[in-house]
């Protein structure tokens, strides 16, 4: 940053002021329509206010963020942080339009719903929760507690580090993450990511079967569930997880038509005697 | 267990701030206020039973261990899940007389969840729909020139929304609702078939949250080894999922290692660090 006393310079104080109005204000006046619009607005104010002194340039610089934006929140903070320094360029007289600013904006915003989206409720979260219900069995709040300190932390400072770096580097500081090593850091990440839910599958859901067949003699000579964990432990939550999936991905059943479904199965497995959750007063 | 007025209208209040679109902040509101763990916890001290809050909140966030909401589309409300459902679940529960720490209280607890929570995007919905009139006075105030009223149309006005559309039918919700799943008790025997097929249900919940998951990183067939790794290692070793994610974590720097060397040229230095999320940030 160059520390020119020159009036069109962003000071720290703005920068973080627009960071918060994001942090806090992404989505709170949120439609299908406009999306992310108005929080990106908000938070671009105290930045125009900083670098144009007249009222009308204000106003005529904020039509550029009038366009429909919405990305994932998180990653998304490093596209406010790169519009502040573009604006900044703008005002000192730099060859930079509302358009420019606007085509960056477009452009960036569905690569970056993607990432974020894989990356941090796809992976991220889903590792941290993992950890927390494990420190949370028995009803202990410890894993709460963990989860809330961590991801916050983990959150503000990691957004507020995409925004500095936004401002900082402008259009480049998004090619650590859709560059060579970005898709390799994602690749290894997805890895853990995969095998954490492969864990959590195993450590918390758990399908099993009542099925027991009976001899002449009244003895028990087929506990099915017996069988299928010397064949593979957890085999049958791991086909109905497979199942779910594959309705999902190949059958493009929704999430609320899978579980409808899951309800019939298990209607008939009760009826059946296939399932039984052994419940009596 | 009963809910009165002041615990309802607390549990309305977090509704507002960790709703989809919340009046907390993404990152505090949503992701943090809304996980049904944190609202099992949140729900625990306002009712007064902390054990069996965060029983519930753990059961209801293996559902939605993934709640990706891409392109804004919902298929569950974090603020009917934790805020309506957890409490009615803790309801339930008590008044069933099951062990709050038990499988069947679980399963117990993810159905009534689920089921809420899948009614509950009718909420989301709603808040993002009366938002559109506090936009139209955005766009007027845009038009005209008053930049300031654009402080209050992003954080104040939202607020009215959530005010009709979380917090009433909160409040509500958890008052009158604790009464009728009190009175479902006598009506539905728990040995009866519908009890059965509802603890069964709860039971496989989480396959379908697991699989939104799984849609979500796996591309080609071979991503499901990794993932086969860790139910392997967790099911049959019985590793904890700590002691996964470490073993995860060896793999990750070898797949790291591996596609940084692919190119053309080696690199250098800057592999050595660890693939977590902030390092890969600090790097360049």
């Amino acid at each position: 940053m160059e520390n020119t006393n020159n009036s069109h310079t962003l000071d720290h104080k703005t920068l973080t002021k627009s960071f918060h109005r994001w942090f806090w204000g992404a989505l709170t006046c949120f439609s299908q329509e406009h999306m992310q619009t108005f929080g990106y607005m908000a938070s671009m104010l105290p930045i125009l206010r900083k670098l144009y002194p007249k009222h009308e340039d204000q106003v005529k610089a904020i039509k550029a963020y009038t366009a429909f934006f919405n990305t994932n929140p998180m990653l998304g903070t490093v596209i406010v942080g790169i519009t502040a320094s573009m604006e900044q360029a703008r005002a000192n007289g730099k060859e930079i339009d509302g358009e420019t600013i606007n085509d960056m904006r477009a452009g960036l915003m569905g690569p970056i719903a993607g990432i974020g989206d894989s990356l941090i409720d796809g992976t991220l979260i889903p590792i941290l929760l993992g950890i927390s219900l494990g420190m949370s069995s028995g009803g202990s709040p410890l894993g709460a507690i963990f989860y809330i300190v961590a991801w916050v932390l983990i959150a503000y400072f990691g957004q507020r580090f995409l925004y500095f770096r936004g401002y900082r580097f402008g259009g480049q500081a998004v090619s650590f993450l859709v560059g060579k090593q970005g898709a390799a850091v994602r690749h290894a990440i997805g890895i853990v990511g995969s095998m954490v839910v492969g864990g959590v599958l195993a450590s918390w859901v758990n399908v099993t079967t009542s099925l027991k067949l009976y001899g002449s003699n009244g003895k028990v000579f087929l506990n099915l569930q017996d069988k299928l964990n010397s064949i593979y432990p957890g085999l049958l939550t791991v086909l109905i997880t497979l199942f779910c999936w594959w309705l999902m991905t190949k059958k493009h059943v929704s999430a609320i038509w899978t579980m409808l479904i899951l309800v019939v199965i298990s209607l008939i497995g009760v009826l059946l005697g296939f399932f039984n959750p052994g419940l009596s007063y | 267990m009963t809910i009165n007025w002041l615990q309802a209208a607390i549990l309305g209040l977090f509704a507002c701030l960790c709703s989809n679109s919340c009046m907390a902040g993404q990152a505090v509101g949503n992701y943090t206020i809304g996980r049904p763990l944190v609202g099992g916890l949140v729900c625990g001290i306002v009712l007064g039973n902390l054990q069996l809050g965060i029983a519930c909140g753990v059961a209801m966030q293996l559902v939605y261990i993934a709640l990706v909401t891409p392109g804004g589309t919902v298929s569950a409300d974090v603020r009917a899940i934790s805020y309506i459902g957890i409490p009615l679940a803790m309801v339930a529960i008590s008044s069933q007389g099951l062990n709050p720490l038990g499988g069947s209280a679980a399963n117990l607890a993810k159905s009534v969840g689920t089921l809420v929570g899948t009614v509950g995007t009718v909420l989301y919905y709603a808040v993002a729909t009366m938002n559109l009139v506090w936009q139209s006075f955005g766009w007027k105030d845009v038009h005209n020139g008053k930049l300031d009223k654009l402080t209050a149309v992003n954080f104040g006005w939202p607020w009215v929304s959530h005010a009709l559309f979380s917090f009433l039918p909160t409040m509500l919700l958890t008052y009158y609702g604790a009464t009728a799943v009190t009175a479902l008790q006598t009506a539905l025997p728990m040995d009866g078939i519908a009890m059965k097929t509802l603890f069964t249900v709860g039971g496989m919940l989480p396959c379908v949250g697991i699989a939104i998951l799984l849609r979500q990183i796996i591309g080609r067939v071979v991503d499901f080894i990794p993932f086969f790794v860790g139910f392997t290692l967790a099911a049959s070793l019985h590793l904890n999922l700590v002691s996964v994610t470490v073993v995860s974590l060896m793999f990750a720097v070898i797949v790291y290692e591996l596609e940084m060397s692919r190119g053309s040229k080696p690199t250098n230095g800057t592999t050595a660090d660890g693939p977590s999320d902030e390092n890969a940030e600090e790097d360049i």
